[in-house]
């Protein structure tokens, strides 16, 4: 599990496979937010604030494309 | 009574959310995922299209690990459930206690092959279609049997690729999850896009051994490189029976999603009691999601609030990338709420007699999901 207050956590976007299905951000919407076009962008600075970090992986996991990558 | 140890059945999304959902809540417990696949979760939304073709790599569709407290047991398949000993059987025969279930083993492909009959080509897991990949390249030919969503998903990537490609179906494509306008307009651009479609009121029957075709009811052979069933799924409960938990359709979870005591289900392996002896499942992703969150907090809370099915669902196809909020089937005419319908950009709205909104539905028009969601609410 990751270690509270590491912040070491990265969300990587291949914004060529979104969709905007928006499951990221119906999950945690205060890591993600979908632009005017649908497309997923983040709203917080990286490396993800360790109070967010389990927020943002599951957010990244219900991606049915796969288009977001969580790097520890 | 206090819950040690939650298994998880399962390996897909339905799974892994439940899995990671449990984490979420704060549950400090074991938590193990038993899946009978030997991949890491991964999406099946990718199967049927680059990775079926081999222009994306299985590893593209991997899913983001789960926390690294979460145990996997990959290759494991849960073979029956002793319910009053809360012990999960595994294929093999091995054994796994449990304080806490969730019952998340999906649904398989349905087969139209005989018994012993080779080369019937599906699209469910990473291994169909690494199987398909391979096969592509040798195939100039393709016919596809059914006219649902995947079947005119892997008749579109096909084409895409250059493969003459027939579509075999009872009755007309995506007619009966579209209904029939919207079914028409995408069937419209499939015709466009070369792809030959044909209604067999009588079924098909595959034929060879290896298939090399299909014979038709009124007895036309429709020959193919490649012969793809997708022709829906059968729910993986049968390891189930015996077991005293309740079947119909898959296994029957409560508006909590729960099965039993300490049991709740989630995803394509479950049915709900939509009106007094109709089972349906809802098999489609954004759906066993939520059912998998439900089915985690359920477990965690007898108090949870009931879960809200999700009806949002998408398809891509012939160039159009269709997402759909509402529940099917779409009746009558739609509205056009702003775009253009010939130049397929368009924001569709469907109403009851009432003039309530009960389906919206973007075509290449591009807008936020959250909102398109919103205005069926």
């Amino acid at each position: 599990m990751t270690t509270i207050g590491s912040r070491t956590m990265q969300i990587d976007i291949n914004l060529s496979k979104c969709e905007g299905h928006g499951l990221c951000e119906q999950l945690a919407p205060q890591v993600f937010g979908l632009d005017d076009e649908g497309y997923v962008f983040l709203k917080v600075d990286q490396p993800i604030p360790a109070e967010l970090e389990e927020a943002a992986a599951a957010g990244a996991r219900v991606c049915p494309v796969a288009a977001l990558r969580v790097l520890r | 009574m206090t819950l040690d140890h939650i298994v998880v059945a399962g390996g897909s999304i339905a799974a892994v959310t439940a899995a990671g959902a449990l984490r979420t809540a704060g549950f400090g417990g074991r938590v193990t995922l038993v899946s009978a696949e030997r991949a890491a979760p991964y999406s099946r939304v990718p199967l049927s299209k680059g990775v079926m073709i081999g222009t994306e790599t299985p590893e593209s569709a991997a899913l983001p690990a789960l926390p690294d407290d979460v145990e996997l047991m990959l290759g494991t398949a849960a073979a029956g459930l002793r319910v009053d000993r809360r012990e999960l059987i595994l294929a093999g025969g091995g054994v796994v206690d449990y304080d806490g279930l969730v019952i998340a083993t999906g649904a398989r492909a349905r087969r139209l092959a005989a018994p012993g009959q080779r080369g019937e080509l599906v699209v469910r897991t990473l291994a169909d279609a690494e199987a398909i990949a391979e096969r592509r390249a040798d195939a100039s030919s393709a016919v596809v049997v059914g006219g649902g969503f995947l079947g005119m998903e892997v008749a579109s990537t096909l084409r895409h690729h250059g493969l003459e490609v027939t579509v075999v179906d009872m009755e007309p494509p995506l007619r009966r999850l579209l209904g029939p306008w919207l079914a028409e307009y995408v069937t419209k651009a499939a015709l466009e896009h070369g792809v030959r479609l044909v209604i067999s009121e009588g079924g098909v029957v595959l034929e060879g051994d290896p298939i090399s075709g299909v014979r038709l009811g009124n007895g036309e052979f429709i020959a193919g490189d490649l012969v793809v069933s997708a022709v829906g799924d059968i729910p993986n409960a049968e390891w189930l029976e015996g077991s005293g938990l309740r079947l119909a359709n898959g296994v029957v979870v409560d508006e909590r999603c729960r099965v039993a005591p300490a049991i709740t289900g989630a995803g394509d392996v479950v049915s709900r009691e939509v009106s007094p002896g109709v089972f349906r499942r809802t098999p489609h992703w954004s759906n066993a999601v939520a059912q998998g969150r439900a089915a985690a907090t359920s477990l965690l809370d007898d108090g949870a609030s009931p879960y809200v099915p999700d009806h949002y669902f998408w398809t891509e196809q012939y160039g159009l990338d269709v997402k759909i909020a509402g529940e099917p089937p779409l009746v009558g005419e739609p509205d056009v709420l702003a775009g253009d319908l010939d130049g397929r950009e368009v924001l569709l709205r469907w109403s009851n007699t009432d003039d309530a909104t009960t389906a919206v539905v973007s075509i290449n028009y591009r807008m936020p999901a959250a909102r398109l969601r919103k205005m069926v609410a």
